[in-house]
Parts: structure tokens; sequence; C-alpha cells
């Protein structure tokens, strides 16, 4: 067996072959065509394997670890519940962006936790091989580089391709992704070379959208500030941009009880029912609060908790808000925010 | 033989003036016919029909009252305008137009709702099962037990 | 397409004479291509006004937002017009509240159209009445402006505000009501397994965001029946009886309420055809009630009357 870290070479044309052999032993789910727009979907007999959309998935892939919906236990009317079928094949998801792999990787610090393990969520990325292809042509709606990530980041892959031509240049980062390629060449020096260059080029495109520099910081400290009154004023309280977030991962669970069956469906802290309360007092009550909840999520409390940004920069809330509503330039405007240096070690 | 087509019954509880017609219904009902009674067809959402038909009913027959003896003075009328436009809107959806069925009873009638139960469920039984919108896995076909 | 100055000057003139409060319309986005609804409340800030065919969403959806006694003045288009009209006989406004300016208006263009023809790389968008130039990191590309058309306003009927304060611009002519029909008709031609399938197939890419819901100016009820928990109305998660019955219900719900402007569909995430919905209910409520929502502030919608002479329609058993 080869050591991880290999650089490989892959030719593209033989690239169809490569992925129908994984299907012996693989789920194999890739990015195609589903209306306008491109969808992670099993491979099939008659898949055709097109990686030359420029841009991302509409659906992050985190719905191929956290369904939409999801049935936990089934129930019957006289008290008894039987576990619901859970079985999960081992899959590659190919060409997964690396944004989307490092919300993965994220994630699993809510999921896999010391004292508290999801055990649907940890199935299902045991289970799984990232095969990531970085962006050459990076989109010009996300800020990977400005959130700490990049084009060609590694994060949460186990394998990343990048596209030099006529060839992909495939990097093996871990033993997991050491099975996929049995039989490639070993990268030649050029190859490298020129893989290497393109993935510092593409970073070099990326500009920074924000600073993050004491975002925190200013966030936190101007709680109460009109700064929130103002970047929510048009915001119409959809989900679209938790919903095609890759690092939400809030859920609700719930009894349908005519199919009997403990379900958990995914949840936005932008709805008026997340933070609703049994007695009726709603501490999130308008769109102000909840505005101020997804950002200092991913900007404040997921830097306390984990001292990671929850945000990988993918672009995605940016481009389907129904109403324009820019991420990068809220953020923009929070830092012209006062704010004092805190001294707490 | 095949099943029965299942129907689902919504009696508005004013329109059987006959004690015992409303006895036959109340007791006597066959086990393919589940019966919602109602306080007045006005009181009928178009989604207790969406949830029958999604449930798995072939049919849905609402029986109400003439449209001047409403109890209620015009919701019958109410419930006619709004459901008649949901059955031709289901039908656009693929729901057959007549596996919905209204039928007005009046006060003077007799037996009549039996005679309307039996033609419906012939009428079913030529269209088959119901399969378009039927989403939710129905009880007697290995969802989850009864 | 209408001079953008006057448009200001009107706005800024409501303000400083204190006719309104607030001026509802468009300010230009971060992003090339996703112009944002704004709120001025001060003369000062309306040099940030615009307005273009890309501002895509309906600005009567916020009027039930802002506070009811509130002095308003928006910008309308011909359906947002409809949808204020539909909104003050649903009581939800009163119209000595509102000042309208009023804008005819050409269409909107659907940004997805451009995406699909010139890449995400869009960097900005000029357009005139015919010509839509887009720059973009691979070139400009000059696209004509009536293939651009969002669907729903490409069989537009009305395009002109018919109850504005003031009329800014030359008023269009009327459009074809019958290119609606046509499409309909077309579809309703189908079997219905052809139908229950495109039906199906429409609904299954539903994430359940509901923009849908918040996009539409109608959609203005305090608890929506998906959020009830007791009763529970319809199955809560993405599966095919919640997913068809939301959109089943959704459209049902603006039975009579409908301006036929296409918000929902410009707001959802998942390119979910829904005005094939609402505009089959649109449909028979011209050809049963002779009704359309929004011509007018009297006429009550069908749902909300009755009457004896219905009777007649009735089969009496």
């Amino acid at each position: 067996m080869r050591e991880p870290a290999m650089n490989l070479i892959l030719e593209k044309q033989s690239l169809p072959e490569l992925l129908q052999s994984w299907r012996e032993s693989y789920d194999v789910f890739l990015p195609q065509k589903l209306e306008r727009f491109s969808h992670f979907m099993p491979l099939q007999d008659d898949t055709a394997v097109l990686l030359n959309e420029p841009h991302n998935t509409r659906v992050p892939p985190k719905a191929l670890f956290l369904p939409m919906t999801e049935t936990l236990v089934k129930f019957t009317r006289f008290g008894g519940y039987q576990d619901a079928d859970h079985e999960v094949q081992p899959r590659v998801v190919f060409a997964i962006r690396p944004c989307d792999a490092q919300a993965v990787q994220l994630l699993d610090t809510s999921f896999v936790q010391e004292d508290y393990t999801d055990p649907l969520w940890k199935e299902k990325r045991e289970k799984t091989v990232t095969v990531g292809l970085g962006c050459h042509e990076p989109c010009l709606t996300g800020f990977c580089t400005t959130v700490g990530g990049g084009p060609f980041n590694k994060a949460g892959l186990d394998v990343l391709l990048t596209d030099i031509g006529d060839s992909y240049l495939v990097e093996v980062l871990t033993d997991k992704g050491n099975w996929l390629f049995p039989s490639l060449q070993n990268a030649d020096d050029s190859a490298i070379e020129t893989g290497h260059k393109i993935q510092q080029e593409a970073f070099d495109r990326m500009e920074v959208a924000f600073e993050t520099e004491h975002l925190k910081e200013k966030l936190e400290q101007n709680f109460s500030s009109p700064y929130w009154d103002t970047v929510s004023q048009s915001c119409l309280g959809c989900g679209v941009c938790t919903f095609l977030c890759p690092t939400c991962f809030c859920f609700d669970i719930v009894d349908e009880t005519q199919r009997r069956e403990r379900v958990r469906n995914w949840d936005s802290c932008m709805f008026r029912t997340y933070s609703l309360e049994a007695s009726g007092h709603n501490p999130r009550p308008s769109r102000v609060e909840r505005t101020r909840q997804r950002l200092s999520h991913k900007f404040v409390y997921w830097i306390d908790q984990v001292n990671q940004i929850g945000c990988t920069g993918c672009g995605r809330c940016v481009r389907y808000c129904p109403v324009g509503l820019d991420i990068r330039a809220m953020l923009r405007q929070a830092q012209t925010l006062p704010f004092e240096v805190s001294h707490a070690a | 033989m095949s099943p029965k087509p299942r129907i689902a019954l919504f009696q508005c509880q004013w329109c059987l003036f006959s004690q015992s017609d409303q006895e036959w219904v109340d007791t006597q009902l066959p086990e393919n016919i589940h019966l919602t009674k109602t306080p007045c067809t006005g009181r009928i959402n178009p989604l207790y029909i969406l949830n029958a038909v999604q449930g798995g009913a072939d049919g849905v027959m609402i029986c109400g009252c003439l449209p001047e003896q409403c109890h209620f003075k015009t919701g019958n009328m109410g419930a006619r305008r709004q459901l008649e436009e949901f059955n031709d809107f289901l039908d656009y959806t693929g729901y057959d137009k007549a596996r919905i069925r209204f039928v007005w009873l009046d006060l003077q009638d007799r037996g009549i709702i039996q005679k309307q139960l039996a033609s419906f469920e012939q009428e079913l039984e030529v269209l088959g099962p119901a399969s378009n919108l039927v989403t939710r896995v129905k009880v007697a076909e290995g969802g989850p037990d009864a | 397409m209408p001079d953008i100055d006057t448009i200001k000057t009107e706005a800024k003139r409501l303000l400083q004479e204190g006719v309104v409060e607030v001026v509802v319309a468009f300010k230009a986005g971060d992003t090339p291509m996703h112009p944002q609804p704004a709120f001025f409340s001060s003369p000062d800030e309306i040099d940030q006004l615009v307005y273009s065919g890309l501002c895509q969403n309906n600005l009567a959806s916020f009027l039930t937002r802002l506070p009811k006694e509130k002095k308003i003045g928006m910008v309308v288009r011909g359906c947002e017009n409809r949808s204020v009209d539909a909104l003050i006989v649903e009581k939800q406004k009163s119209r000595e509240n509102l000042y309208l300016i009023g804008v005819p208006c050409e269409g909107i263009i659907d940004w997805r159209k451009i995406v699909e023809m010139v890449g995400e790389a869009v960097l900005a968008v000029e357009e005139n009445a015919h010509l839509v130039t887009v720059e973009t990191q691979n070139g400009r590309f000059a696209l004509e402006r009536s293939i651009l058309l969002h669907d729903s306003c490409s069989r537009c009927a009305h395009p002109n505000p018919m109850s504005a304060d003031i009329l800014i611009g030359e008023a269009l002519p009327e459009g074809d009501p019958s290119l609606a029909r046509t499409a309909l008709e077309e579809f309703e031609a189908l079997s219905s397994e052809e139908r229950y399938a495109w039906f199906q197939k429409e609904a299954e890419r539903c994430i359940r965001c509901y923009a849908c819901r918040e996009a539409c100016p109608m959609c203005f009820c305090e608890e929506c029946f998906v959020d009830h928990i007791e009763p529970r109305w319809t199955e809560s998660g993405a599966t095919p009886a919640g997913m068809q019955g939301w959109h089943i219900v959704r459209a049902f719900h603006q039975t009579g309420r409908c301006t036929s402007c296409g918000a929902c569909e410009r707001a959802c995430p998942m390119d979910i055809k829904m005005t094939y919905l609402t505009e089959k209910l649109n449909h028979d409520m011209r050809k049963k009630y002779n009704f359309e929502a929004g011509l007018d502030v009297q006429t009550q919608p069908p749902f909300a009357t009755v009457t004896l002479d219905d009777k007649n329609r009735f089969v009496v058993s």
C-alpha cells in the first residue's frame, strides 16, 4: 500500500470508467444537472459525468450527512417502538468543493463530541470518502480565503483533485482515499508543479471580502446596536440562507403521528417558530433578533465554542437570497462598529 | 376479489333529517367507509380532504344540506364554492375529479345517502384504486400497525 | 424605462412635505444582479434609490410588516399595485395611508436566465428598452430583453399600475390575457398521470424554506398552517406528503388573492415552477366568477361572498 499524501495523475477521459468501477464497493454521489442547477445524486449506469459546471451545487452536500428529513424512530399506537433502518452503504462523494468539505468537517465539532455523539451523523461520516474538486475558477460570490479556507483547501477531504488541463492531479490525503486509485500512475514533477501553480493562482485571485480581525468583539459588543435593524430591514424571514448554508445544522424533532415516525427536519433560526416557546413567548420576536442570531452564531458563538469561524465562504446565501442580502456587505458594515479590545486572557 | 374502494365520508350533522338514516350512518357504515361528522359543510377545510386523499382514500364524499336549508344560513354555499374549486384544483394536479362527490340532501329525503354511497362506490370500482397524490403509506399495506 | 430622476424627485417631495413617513423602493444591491428592497425615511437617502428590470421582489409583501397606521410611499409596478389593492380588499391596509408612485413595467428580468446564458461571473448589468448588456469576467454580452423576462412577466396582462397616485412615464399597452390561458390549456390537455408526474417532479425539489410564502404579499397570515403544531395539518418534513401538501395548500390559499406577480417563483431557491398552480386558480376565478384579484378595491374575492344565484350551479340530488 502506498503512503498517503501521494500525488497521482488521472486522465480526464478515464474518469467515467473509474467512477463506474467504484460502484462495485461504494455508492457514488456526484453533482449532476437537475433543472437549471447541479445537485448531488447517485451515479447510475447512464450518468453523464459533467464536471465543467463552474459553480457549486445548489443544495450543500451536508444534506448527504444530515438529510432534510431523517427518520429516527418508528413507533406504534400502543407505546412500542423500533429503530428506523439506518443502514448506510460505504460511499464516495465525488467532486465536493473544498468549502463544503471544510463545512462537513466543521460540523463534526457539533455532531461528534467526546460526551455526545450523534450516531447517525457519525456512521455516515465514517462510511464516506470525500473526493474534492478544487476551484481553479473561483466564484465571485464565494469568499473562502477570507474565512480561513481556500479554493484548494484540504480540510475535510480524503482526496483533492486539481484540474490541470487534460488530466487531474490527484492528491491522496488519507488512507481512506488511497483505496480509490489502485492503478494510477504517480504524477511527475511538472504535473505537480502545474497543479500547485494553478492552486496558488486561484488563491491569489480571491479578494478579501471583509476583515475578520476583531469582528467577533464588534458583533458581541454591539448586541443592541441599531446596526441590526439596518441589516435586517429587507430580510423576508425565509430559510434560504440557512437551508442552503453548508454549516447550518439546526434541526427540529417532530413526531409524525400519521406515519408513526419520529423524524428530524432541517430547521432555521430565521423562522418565527424556531424560538417560539410553549408559553407563547418568543425571545427572538422579529427578524432583527433572528438575523443577529444567524450572524452571531457563525462569527461569535462558534468561535467561543470551537475557536473556528462557522462559515466557509461558499457564497450560497449571497447568490440565492431572494432580496439580495449579502453577508459580506453586512460584515463589512459591522467592521465600522465601535468596540473595545477585551483584555481577558 | 379486490378490496372495496376506501371512501372518506364527510357529513354535515344537520343534513340527515331522518333518524333512521342518521343511525345507519352512525352505526352501520361498511368498513371501507370512514365517517367524519362536521357541524356544517362550511367547516370542512380543504386540508381535511387533502389529508384523506394523501392517506389513500379512493374517493371523498361530502354530504350537506340544500343551498337554502343550511343551519347556518350560507355555510354550505361557501363550502360548495371552495370545495368545488379545490376539487378542480386537485384534478389539475392529477387526482381525478370524479373521485370527489358532493351530495345535497333534502330534509325530506329518506334512504338517499345509502343509494348515493352505493353508486359512488360502483363508480370508484370502475376507476380503480387511487394512486396519484397518495403519499402516505397505507396502514393496510405495510404501514405502521393499525 | 421610466425616468429614474422623476421617481426620485417625487419620492423626495413626499418625504420633504411629510406626505409619507417612509418610501419603500429598491436600492442598489451588493451583487450586480440583486437590487435590494429599501426603506427610505429621510430625503437625503433618496439618492440611493434605483429602479431596474432586475428588481425582482414584490414590494407589497413588506406592507403588512410595517405598522398599519404608518404613512407609506411606495414605488409600484402593475403587479405590485394590484397586490396593494388586494391587500386593501382584505383589510390589511387602508388606502389613505398609502401613496403609490406608479411605474409602467416592461417586465422583470430573470437573473437565472442571465446566468444560464453567460455564466455566473457577472460583474455588471445595464439595460435599455430592448437590450440587456451583461459584463462578465469572460466578456460582454448583449442579450435581448424579451427572452430574459421572467415567465410570469412574459404573460403579464396588466403591466400598468391602475390606481397609483401618480404615474411616471408613458402607460404601456395592456398585455394579452390569452398567453396565460394557452400555457394553462396545454397543461390541462395532458393526462392526469402526466400532470401528476409533473407536479411530483416540481414538488420533490422543495426544501421547505418558505421563501415563496415570505415573498408573497398575500401571505399575511399571522400563523401559517404549516407552523401549527396541534392540529398538525400537514407533514412537516421534506417528504412527498409534506412537500405536495405544502404546494397544494399554499397555492389554494391564494385563490382570489393571487395577482400573478410571480414573486414566489422568483424567490424559490430550487427553481420550482409554482405559478402554474396559482395560474390555474386565477384562471378558474376569471372563468367562474369573472373575478381577478386587485383590479379594484371594492369587489370581494369569490370565496368571501356567496349569493343564492350560486345554487343554480349545483346539481341537486
